[in-house]
């Protein structure tokens, strides 16, 4: 647990307040740790996930000795910290051992708490710059691909699939600039074997990068080509923890819903000064017809008919 | 002429962005994400890996693209800004909601009359400079008064009337009055009582259990909160005479001792005579012995023809 900071100047306070829990949240800023052992493949493959998540991703350059499978309590202890200590809420770790080679874990965190956890052996690898073609500008958002139906069907395949959407994707944005749209992060399996067994491997997970290529196609949807990019990674399952059903639950909490939002940005235009998409209504009341009234005394009220009127004009 | 040719090439270029799938294809643009949900097919699978994936992907991208152009948008300088749909998948957040910050007094009340909030300038126009000036802060206007060379007093003002100062205290209260605000708003913000709530309840807490039932069967009230931690102590009948005596002489000491006094003395009962007051009053300040003096000599100061 880090202590509590109370700001002492302005900067400070902001820096704090950037912190804050926010309704719309940022996109996640992820740490890239180095297990006890990662070899070169890993580490290529660590150096290209960091350039697609750029800017949002942290190196932590030197070897730590994280095991967040096998020594659960003194791992996660240690990435709640670094969570904390860093601003992040997911994290992408290399290690790689005897038994298990290439392996590459992607935890994430809700609440600076680990909110779950899963770990994939990477099995082909060509990196980024064997790959000679043009690449993407850091920083632009990439489109995402998934093709199969097991993301649909099978919760492994679902994590992975909500795992991967958070890692480059999670960031809810209300508008994107067309012409931006560089590339695309394809997720691919291998043919789904004969279902409902359990022990059967599970199929091949295929990661590709693309570039885009948008050719005019006589209409306003452009015709798109692709054109490899780089990283390339074939991947296969190894061991999960899935979500804590209370906390996975909490870190689904909705935020708006969609009548609150339209009337928030209602206000917000009509703040700015702006009219546009507001409706203005009158109220029409109908005369009072003052010749039915009573004289000029109400009887038994000792109301005058003047403020009889008034009263019932109000 | 023949234009098959040309159409037929035309044709070619719409048929090419259009995408046809067994089950359609899920597109979620709030998080550019398309997802496909067919099978794998297991023969391009195996016959040229790359070639399929890249297929399958771009069939994909082709999809979504289709229904991002197909969004309202908005001109930029760098090109047209594509307004997205909120996301239809959900994906866990990071950190929980943020609280809802606790609303000031004038905050309700605005809400509830359905005042909207409106941003002041912290500049206004001058008339007489024609400029605009600070509302406050350096050469604010609400320094004005007190900063100008010359102020008209009325005509009925004290001599020691100094208007510069006027202002100026009238300028200072404000600015207490708002720290007032201020302090109230943020601890009603959290969650303090009201000190003479909390004393009433403490008092009505100990008044309730001051029966020997210690309040069990006492009327309940509608709406009247259980008591929680009251608990009433029997002693044993039969105990030793050791402990008897020790009890007993603890409840004397106690009795005797001021602190914890069991009860008190009755309030002292007051004199209809203040002699201190008196002789001051009689001697007008001179005190008891020069009254002594001008009594014994009978020549006091008296008023003219009262005998």
């Amino acid at each position: 647990m880090l202590r509590t900071i109370k700001p002492k100047n302005a900067r400070s306070k902001r820096a704090l307040e950037a912190r804050q829990p926010k309704e719309v949240e940022d996109s996640r800023t992820t740490i890239f740790v180095k297990g006890t052992h990662t070899g070169q493949l890993l580490n290529n493959v660590m150096r290209d996930l960091m350039t697609l998540k750029r800017p949002d991703a942290i190196s932590f350059s030197k070897k730590n000795a994280i095991h967040p499978f096998e020594d659960a309590t003194k791992s996660t202890a240690s990435l709640e910290f670094w969570a904390q200590k860093n601003d992040a809420s997911m994290f992408v770790i290399g290690h790689s051992s005897k038994k298990r080679p290439h392996g590459l874990t992607f935890v994430r965190m809700f609440d600076y708490r680990v909110l779950d956890m899963l770990e994939v052996g990477i099995e082909n690898c060509v990196s980024m710059p064997e790959i000679k073609t043009p690449k993407s500008t850091p920083g632009n958002k990439p489109l995402m691909h998934f093709a199969s139906d097991l993301f649909d069907t099978n919760p492994r395949f679902t994590q992975l699939k909500s795992m991967l959407i958070s890692l480059f994707n999670g960031e809810v944005i209300d508008s994107i600039c067309l012409a931006g749209l560089e590339h695309v992060i394809s997720v691919s399996l291998g043919p789904s074997l004969p279902a409902n067994d359990e022990s059967s491997p599970l199929p091949t997970v295929h990661l590709r990068t693309y570039t885009t290529r948008l050719l005019a196609s006589g209409t306003r949807t452009p015709r798109v080509e692709l054109i490899s990019m780089g990283p390339s990674l074939d991947m296969k399952l190894r061991r999960h923890t899935p979500a804590d059903a209370e906390l996975f639950k909490t870190s689904h909490a909705e935020t708006q819903t969609e009548e609150e939002r339209d009337l928030s940005k209602l206000q917000t235009r009509k703040m700015k000064g702006l009219n546009i998409g507001v409706l203005v209504l009158n109220s029409h009341l109908a005369q009072l017809d003052a010749g039915l009234l009573p004289g000029e005394k109400l009887e038994g009220s000792g109301k005058s008919r003047k403020n009889f009127l008034r009263s019932a004009a109000s | 002429m023949d234009v098959s040719n040309i159409l037929a090439s035309n044709t070619a270029k719409y048929q090419s962005i259009t995408v046809e799938k067994e089950t359609p294809l899920e597109v979620d643009p709030g998080l550019l994400l398309v997802s496909d949900l067919n099978p794998i097919d297991e023969e391009s699978y195996a016959s040229n890996l790359e070639e399929h994936l890249q297929s399958l992907a771009r069939d994909g991208v082709q999809a979504l693209l289709g229904s991002l152009f197909s969004l309202p948008t908005q001109r930029s300088d760098e090109g047209p800004l594509a307004q997205l749909p909120p996301p239809t998948t959900a994906i866990p957040r990071a950190k929980p909601l943020p609280k809802p910050k606790p609303l000031t007094k004038w905050e309700q009340f605005a809400k509830a009359k359905g005042i909207q909030h409106r941003t002041r300038d912290k500049r206004v126009w001058d008339e007489e400079r024609q400029d605009w000036v600070n509302r406050w802060g350096r050469d604010g206007k609400n320094k004005q008064v007190e900063e100008q060379w010359i102020t008209e007093v009325p005509a009925n003002a004290d001599v020691d009337f100094d208007p510069r100062k006027a202002a100026r205290d009238e300028r200072k209260a404000r600015v207490t009055k708002n720290e007032k605000q201020r302090l109230a708003n943020v601890s009603r913000g959290q969650g303090a009582t009201n000190p003479r709530k909390a004393e009433i309840e403490k008092t009505l807490a100990s008044s309730r259990i001051s029966t020997a039932s210690m309040g069990k069967f006492d009327k309940k009230l509608e709406g009247e909160k259980k008591m929680r931690g009251v608990k009433r102590k029997f002693e044993p009948t039969e105990k030793s005479l050791e402990a008897e005596k020790a009890t007993s002489l603890a409840l004397l000491s106690r009795m005797d001792s001021d602190a914890k006094k069991v009860r008190r003395e009755g309030p002292k009962e007051e004199k209809v005579l203040n002699e201190r007051k008196a002789v001051r009053f009689a001697s007008k300040g001179r005190g008891g012995v020069a009254l002594g003096r001008e009594t014994a000599r009978g020549k006091g100061k008296r008023t003219k023809g009262k005998r």
